[in-house]
């Protein structure tokens, strides 16, 4: 038998008259509630109604949330509350990182900290900040979290609060990630914005140079990592440079193919690694061939770009033998 | 005996049949997470028994005329649908309609076949543009209803939902700012993020950015790029975003997307069809892998998957961009047209 003291026979809220569900006669996935659940709803949708935005409101509101940490109606009626009580939101927040610990995929988490934080407006987000870069080393490629940490920079840089310095340290915390996971995509992303997409971001004053040097020694200590070349065709693309300059680079990781390498590498000033490759490295590296092809194909040689994803369909990446054949029909 | 994972080889539809069945009937109470959001789980349930033929068969003619009273009873005075009854209020404030629940109750009717005479679509059409933003985004609620408006919530997923929705009611909303939100969606990696400038590429946000764009009738620049990222995610099933596990859902969101853009036939579907055969849970429904719990959002994409590549017996076709039967989509339209 459950413990629990019903909401109508405590003095708090004796004067409200409960207001049940309405399922109708024969409701569509009916949910088996608890009875808390239930005794709690049946109170909200009375208070709700009369817009009772006082003490025992937030009190109800969390219990609710605690149970059904997804309901946006009881997160939106506690926003209005806290914000019409003229409550300290600092306590707010840190309820919330309570709750964000046990629930890092709830949209509505994230949606209210961000309400909070713009209500706050802080003179420096650093604390905030430094919360969130602890909270993704549990879960380092949390959707939500990492929105979220896109949120606070852009929010925060558009009110100039944030230094170069600031800037520097995010770059050097992001390489700390993907020197702890070199294939944490999000952490790529990351990369991405704090470099390339924000305004004054550092690897848009190079011509991309110092972006493909970081994304070929990535490559190299990891061959198979997807999102190290991804980030290097990003380069690429957004620079609108050509593949075949880098072919010096990306021939080691095609050893084992017959494929013919681009010899256009006239342009070629990237440091070579100085080290070997990782002791058993599966050679050919799939991703290095798709290079080398798309890098002929960009010169026009078809024959030997097709070849190249004839390989590929047939022996080297058969997962994707349908999407190869397809890139070497496209050839002809 | 055979391993368990040489028993899942084959299709197992009447425990599927069987497992719809019993979600509609009664969730746990582990489910009051999903209490806000019920008709997103009835469309799911409903959806499946639809696409697995079942419902004339399993869901007697009052039955379904019955539940679709309970969608009615979600429609809100001023037009669009909330998730579920928990307010019990004809007070728009209190229980304002829900974009998309508004898109899932409006399938699910469809799927019932429930005539659409009491659909409000001037009001529909007013609820969908009150949700529309200046910058051709969507909010989940009216917008005017947020007591801060920080747009965080209005990403691609909402942009999907209202595009299906003015879709079916031809609401003609204004197109070049939704499309300009959606390009500035797409990263460096070739699919789409859930907002402008959010880091990273997910198989959902792509699925809903390219349906949106094409319900609107327009090409994503570069489908090249998308069509590449997609397809690097099949790793048997797919993957949501490089270096993450398979999961059936991305079966369906990766594989409708590559199939919108007009090469479903990339896939490999043999790999693809095995990984969901095996997520297949012994009491029907699906995981999101292999021995996990089945639960109605996974398992109904999961079915959606293998309806894309028509492979499955028993498994009617499906319309990519709606999420429902081709023959459900076809009634809808004709429905729109009849009580025009």
């Amino acid at each position: 038998m459950s413990s629990y003291i019903p909401l109508s026979h405590r003095e708090q809220w004796a004067d409200i008259t409960p207001i049940p569900q309405d399922d109708g006669p024969d409701p569509l996935v009916p949910i088996m509630y608890s009875t808390e659940y239930r005794d709690a709803m049946d109170h909200f949708r009375a208070i709700s109604l009369a817009k009772e935005h006082s003490e025992r409101a937030l009190e109800l509101t969390e219990a609710i949330i605690r149970m059904n940490p997804a309901h946006y109606t009881v997160w939106q009626f506690r926003m209005a509350t806290l914000l019409a009580l003229n409550k300290d939101l600092e306590t707010e927040l840190e309820l919330m990182n309570e709750f964000a610990r046990e629930n890092l995929k709830s949209y509505q988490v994230w949606h209210h900290r961000l309400l909070l934080l713009t209500e706050i407006s802080p003179q420096s987000p650093s604390k905030e900040i430094d919360y969130i870069h602890d909270s993704l080393l549990p879960d380092p490629k949390n959707y939500h979290t990492w929105a979220y940490l896109h949120w606070l920079y852009s929010h925060f840089s558009s009110l100039g609060r944030i230094s170069e310095a600031d800037w520097d340290r995010e770059v050097r915390w992001c390489e700390e990630m993907l020197r702890t996971d070199g294939r944490n995509n999000s952490a790529w992303g990351w990369r991405w914005f704090l470099m390339m997409s924000r305004p004054g971001g550092k690897g848009t004053q190079d011509g991309g140079k110092g972006e493909i040097t970081y994304a070929l020694k990535a490559i190299h200590l990891i061959p198979h990592n997807v999102s190290a070349w991804n980030y290097l065709r990003g380069i690429l693309t957004h620079f609108k440079l050509p593949l075949a300059p880098l072919s010096p680079a990306v021939v080691p990781y095609t050893e084992g193919s017959t494929a013919f390498a681009p010899v256009d590498s006239s342009s070629f000033d990237f440091p070579l690694p100085s080290v070997p490759l990782p002791a058993h490295t599966p050679l050919p590296v799939p991703l290095a061939l798709e290079f080398q092809a798309d890098a002929l194909a960009e010169q026009r040689r078809t024959g030997e770009a097709s070849a190249i994803f004839a390989e590929l369909s047939q022996q080297f990446d058969r997962m994707r033998a349908g999407y190869w054949e397809y890139r070497r029909r496209a050839c002809e | 005996m055979d391993p368990p994972r040489a028993q899942q080889r084959t299709f197992r539809r009447n425990a599927h049949v069987a497992y719809f069945q019993r979600c509609l009937r009664a969730l746990p109470t582990a489910a009051q997470g999903h209490d806000p959001n019920r008709i997103t789980i009835a469309y799911f349930c409903l959806s499946a028994l639809d696409l697995l033929g079942a419902l004339d068969d399993h869901v007697a003619l009052e039955q379904r005329q019955s539940w679709a009273d309970w969608i009615w009873s979600l429609q809100s005075p001023s037009g669009g649908f909330r998730g579920s009854p928990y307010m019990t209020t004809l007070d728009d404030h209190t229980s304002p309609p829900h974009l998309p629940s508004t898109y899932t109750a409006l399938m699910t009717l469809a799927v019932l076949r429930a005539p659409l005479d009491r659909l409000n679509v001037p009001g529909l059409i007013s609820f969908i543009s009150s949700c529309q933003c200046p910058d051709g985004s969507f909010s989940p609620l009216p917008a005017a209803d947020e007591y801060i408006s920080a747009g965080f919530q209005n990403d691609v997923r909402m942009s999907y939902c209202a595009n299906v929705v003015a879709d079916v009611i031809d609401a003609g909303l204004p197109t070049q700012t939704q499309t300009d939100f959606i390009a500035r969606c797409k990263t460096w990696e070739g699919g789409y993020a859930s907002r402008p400038g959010v880091i990273e590429s997910q198989g959902g946000t792509t699925y809903c950015s390219v349906a949106a764009l094409s319900m609107m009738g327009t090409i994503p620049e570069e489908p090249a790029a998308s069509i590449r990222w997609l397809l690097q995610r099949q790793i048997g099933g797919f993957q949501g975003r490089p270096g993450k596990l398979e999961d059936v859902c991305y079966s369906f969101w990766c594989g409708a997307a590559i199939t919108i853009l007009g090469h479903a036939g990339l896939i490999n579907a043999e790999a693809d069809r095995a990984f969901l055969l095996a997520a297949q849970s012994p009491l029907g429904g699906f995981g999101k892998e292999p021995d996990d719990y089945p639960d109605p959002f996974h398992s109904y994409l999961a079915l959606a998957a293998l309806a894309l590549s028509h492979q499955d017996g028993g498994l009617k076709q499906l319309d990519p961009r709606w999420n429902v039967s081709r023959e459900t989509a076809n009634w809808l339209r004709e429905e729109m047209i009849r009580v025009a």
